[in-house]
């Protein structure tokens, strides 16, 4: 029904997909088994967050291996479920090899929402958080403006693309210069409390959550990976912050 | 109650802007408003931010468990969405801050929450995947 190859071909697809889309390790190995066990061949395999290792083992042939090198990823829910559905219905019925790849490729082409609705989001997002942290209404506001920039800028900035965590530098930046800005105008706000709402959306909560998820499960590697990542994160967002705050507070 | 709210939204936004699918709003917002909900009143009740986020992490994992069985799909969908509000990601820029200001004791102190808190939120989400585990298991 499927040669070795496009088997192979199949596997590393969807693995691609889960791990560029943010899911966890054991997840990706997990789907790669599966596919494998739908068409009854075995197969060893090894993943990293930066790389896919296959080995398959067809009966009555020669053993074949591939790598795939992964780059950039960008968290997307909607995705892990819909390969995560997939692979389990390819355990009940094996399909062709056609029929996978054009179910993947819309997978990969699924739509997101638009730039406006997540802008505002992205804004909604800090708002919220602000309140949380007990901030007041006017605090919420000037965060929800803050992050509409960064969101704005972040998008932008992917497109242009150069060094990944200089982003998080200039996000920092941005976010304590209007902070600043709107502390001229009113001394009794709280900037700490608007500068952290609206960079929550920025912050790596999810890759340091990961990363320890996937420590416990055994893949020391990844974990180290996303906890590095998580940790540089971290470090150029409150660099920028810092350093123009500590600027800036002398300044007004 | 506000805060629980505010925790629903919160969890809900976030989840947005990792793409999560049109019908599962509700679903996704729900163990963020739950969690939150748990954690902030252990946290008024023992003072303890650690013990009060690893509740707070059991109550989503065990919602994301049950959930993901009646919604078919996978568990990390709920899980991921309802710990936003618990993350430390707040933490882990404050510990940034005190280093840039120069206070490495307040620093060292945030920095090792930071990472206990996230710890605790993994542990308390494994620990429900693993007991869900375990009872699906036939005797």
């Amino acid at each position: 029904m499927m040669t070795t190859n496009q088997l192979i071909d199949v596997a590393l697809k969807a693995g691609e997909i889960l791990l560029r889309s943010g899911a966890e390790v054991y997840r990706v190995e997990d789907t790669i088994f599966r596919i494998f066990k739908s068409y009854d061949v075995d197969c060893e395999c090894f993943v990293l967050l930066t790389a896919i290792f296959i080995t398959a083992k067809p009966k009555g042939s020669d053993n074949v291996s591939v790598i795939r090198r992964i780059k950039g990823v960008s968290y997307n829910l909607h995705r892990i479920e819909l390969v995560n559905s997939f692979s389990r219905n390819l355990q009940e019925r094996p399909i062709s090899y056609q029929e996978a790849m054009e179910i993947l490729e819309d997978i990969e082409n699924a739509t997101q929402y638009n730039f406006i609705s997540r802008l505002v989001v992205a804004g909604l997002t800090a708002l919220v958080f602000t309140l949380l942290f007990n901030g007041n209404i006017l605090e919420a506001f000037i965060a929800f403006g803050i992050s509409l920039i960064l969101y704005a800028f972040k998008e932008k900035y992917s497109v242009i693309g150069f060094l990944p965590f200089f982003e998080y530098f200039v996000s920092g930046v941005i976010a304590a210069a209007v902070c600043l800005l709107a502390l001229s105008f009113n001394p009794s706000l709280n900037i700490y409390i608007i500068i952290i709402g609206s960079i929550m959306m920025l912050l790596p909560g999810m890759a340091l959550t990961s990363g320890i998820k996937d420590a416990l499960h055994g893949d020391t590697v990844s974990s180290l990976y996303r906890l590095t990542e998580a940790m540089f994160i971290s470090v150029a967002l409150g660099a920028g912050v810092g350093v123009t705050l500590s600027i800036g507070l002398r300044l007004v | 109650m506000k805060e629980c709210i505010l925790a629903f939204f919160g969890s809900l936004f976030l989840a947005i802007l990792i793409n999560v699918d049109r019908k599962k709003f509700f679903w996704v917002g729900l163990p963020g408003s739950l969690g939150w909900a748990a954690y902030a009143w252990l946290l008024d009740a023992t003072r303890e931010v650690i013990f009060a986020t690893f509740v707070g992490a059991v109550v989503v994992g065990v919602y994301s468990e049950i959930a993901a069985r009646k919604l078919k799909s996978p568990a990390t969908v709920f899980s991921i969405s309802g710990a936003f509000p618990l993350v430390p990601g707040v933490g882990a820029y404050n510990t940034v801050q005190m280093i840039v200001e120069g206070d490495m004791n307040g620093a060292l102190g945030t920095g090792i929450e930071t990472i206990a808190s996230a710890a605790a939120i993994a542990a308390g989400i494994m620990l429900a995947s693993a007991i869900f585990r375990i009872m699906k298991r036939p005797m």
